[in-house]
């Protein structure tokens, strides 16, 4: 009797039994990818702090590494492995979007995120950015997620999928040197013009410092009821030493300040006025 | 005027030798200003790149014409720079980049010399600049506003090399010594040729093979061995110096021993340079002033003790030289080494 097949026959028809040779080799596969990943990673990472200024312009490579190495992998696995034809593809692809349903969504989500981030570099590795509630250098970037260097040197790990649902801050873009924007608050009384002058050296003679056509140093001056605020934004000549710089700038400014009797603001309590009541 | 970036001790080297295009570029902006149209000059040069001599040259060219002041340490105030009253018209300032320090308030004088330069229509002023401080000045401060003619002294050619070198000595007086077998590795150098990449404004080197063609020819043709030597010895220089007339003669003598001369001894400049950033910060201070006392370095830092330290470590790595009235000066020969390192840190730009 010629018999109809049920829809699990046909399935497990289409997908021969997989033995286990070819799951070692598609272990081993996956762990020459890990390895090889890891050693490129490591060795670039060594590269690009041997050539100094172009150390991001290095570090870029190494997520696209990492997506191709992983790439070629997951091809040699499906199609040179496991052979698999068109309709298994379908099938295959049935599948993967079914265990998407079941939970693994943010996990999916965090992939494709890692591929954004590697096609569309809005941020690199090197780059300083704000990503969510975290801040700090970006030391890797992998398929599932980011690490963050925070200023007060916590690895962070974040995961991709937040590029999709938050804004990500980069504030340098791929090059070494990074705006710095350093505040310093003087009493209203004192002189902002000499004030200001002394700011501009203290950014310009600051050992940090990285001036050019493109990356001016700017001072910007604005008066408060009660005091003065002075603003410099100025390019530190590499991202890493973004508080060195800051602190350098504001050290000397306020040894010059006090030479000069600029003073810091003051707290002013307003005198009690008896007629003033409380309602 | 001393000349005191003139390392061999020798006066004179580029009387004649090289810069001409640089000394015509100059003369049609004296010849402009001689018919109303001021152009101020900056000459930017490498530290030991003879922008003193091409100084002087413009000085002996123009006799009575011109005036000429050289400086040779930090000016503190508006007064060191003041003009004699007798002054000409056209003014050779030496070693400009003295008018800064780089510290907060260290900016005065150059302030004022560059209020002297805009309001002293009547008077045309060639300046000479390091390169390094002229850019860190150009880039924080718009220098290059107040000198519109800028002529960059560039690096000589290897036979102009050859004849600033030779010029000392009569001819045949030293012995060019060698191993003859020991050239036939050299028929090959690596070169690096530079490659602009516009739309980045970048320049990259790109390194190449180049074959040492006048050597094969030699080789071919069977000419004498002292030749090639000779040869060896000069390429080794250029290769080294880069064309600063400074290092290759320093190159030479570090090279020479009287009355003889060889390959093997010539030119082997290496430096491995390990220095933290407060240190390659001094260094670079040293390398865009040319010379500077260890009070001032400890005034720009900010502590003597400090400056101690770091002038000990970059004495220990023999990069720099300090004479007895403790002016640190950089080693010519660690010169490309040292800027090559600091571009590199981005210290210097």
């Amino acid at each position: 009797m010629v018999g109809t097949t049920t829809g699990t026959e046909e399935l497990s028809n289409l997908f021969q039994p997989i033995d286990t040779g070819i799951l070692f080799t598609v272990l081993l596969i996956i762990l020459f990818s890990y390895f090889l990943s890891r050693l490129l990673t490591i060795l670039l990472a060594k590269l690009s702090e041997i050539v100094g200024k172009h150390r991001i312009k290095v570090k870029i490579l190494i997520p696209i590494v990492k997506l191709g190495i992983y790439g070629i992998a997951v091809y040699y696995i499906l199609i040179k492995v496991l052979q698999f034809s068109g309709q298994q593809f379908l099938v295959f692809g049935g599948l993967f979007g079914a265990a998407l349903g079941f939970g693994l969504k943010d996990l999916f989500s965090d992939y494709v995120g890692g591929i954004m981030i590697i096609l569309e570099t809005p941020y690199q590795v090197g780059d300083k950015i704000k990503m969510g509630e975290y801040y700090g250098e970006v030391n890797d970037i992998g398929l599932r997620a980011t690490k963050l260097i925070t200023p007060d040197d916590s690895f962070v790990s974040v995961p991709n999928g937040l590029i999709f649902g938050q804004s990500v801050a980069s504030a340098n873009k791929g090059t070494s040197e990074m705006m710095v924007v350093i505040d310093l608050y003087i009493a209203g009384e004192s002189d902002a013009g000499h004030a200001m002058k002394i700011l501009r050296e203290a950014v310009v003679s600051s050992k940090y410092v990285y001036i050019s056509k493109d990356r001016p140093v700017v001072l910007l001056h604005k008066a408060f009821p009660f005091y003065t605020r002075l603003r410099a934004k100025a390019y530190v000549n590499d991202l890493r030493d973004e508080f060195k710089f800051e602190s350098d700038v504001s050290t000397r400014a306020w040894v010059e300040f006090r030479k000069s009797n600029i003073q810091a603001p003051q707290l002013k309590l307003l005198e009690y006025s008896p007629e003033i009541k409380d309602p | 005027m001393v000349n005191q970036f003139n390392v061999s001790g020798r006066n004179g080297f580029t009387d004649i030798i090289g810069f001409q295009e640089e000394i015509g570029k100059i003369h049609a902006a004296i010849a402009d200003f001689e018919l109303g149209k001021r152009l101020n000059i900056a000459i930017i040069a490498e530290p030991f790149g003879g922008k003193t001599t091409l100084l002087d040259e413009i000085e002996r060219k123009n006799p009575g014409r011109v005036t000429k002041i050289g400086f040779s340490a930090t000016a503190r105030n508006g007064e060191e720079i003041a003009l004699p009253k007798n002054s000409k018209r056209i003014l050779l300032l030496d070693n400009c980049h003295f008018f800064y320090m780089r510290k907060i308030g260290g900016f005065e004088t150059l302030y004022k010399f560059l209020e002297m330069v805009a309001v002293s229509p009547e008077k045309l002023f060639i300046t000479t600049w390091n390169l390094h401080s002229w850019n860190y000045l150009n880039q924080g401060l718009g220098l290059g506003k107040y000198f519109p003619v800028q002529v960059n002294v560039p690096g000589l050619a290897r036979e102009e090399l050859k004849a600033l070198i030779l010029e000392g000595y009569e001819e045949g007086e030293i012995q060019f010594v060698g191993d003859i077998e020991s050239k036939k590795k050299r028929f090959v150098y690596i070169m690096k040729y530079p490659l602009s990449l516009k739309p980045v404004r970048k320049e990259i080197n790109v390194p190449y093979l180049k074959i040492n063609i006048p050597y094969l020819q030699k080789r071919f043709h069977k000419e004498e061995k002292q030749t090639s030597v000779e040869d060896l010895i000069f390429d080794k220089i250029y290769l080294a110096s880069k064309g600063n007339p400074g290092v290759a003669l320093r190159a030479w003598e570090m090279g020479i021993e009287y009355p003889q001369i060889r390959p093997e001894k010539t030119g082997n400049f290496s430096f491995d340079i390990e220095l933290d950033y407060d240190e390659a910060f001094v260094l670079s201070l040293i390398l865009s002033y040319q010379r500077l006392k260890k009070a001032e370095i400890a005034e720009i830092i900010g502590s003597l003790q400090r400056a101690d330290e770091i002038l000990f470590r970059l004495l220990n790595q023999e990069l720099i030289l300090m004479d007895r009235d403790l002016y640190c000066k950089l080693r010519p020969e660690a010169l490309h080494s040292v800027v090559s390192f600091l571009k590199n840190l981005r210290v210097v730009w």
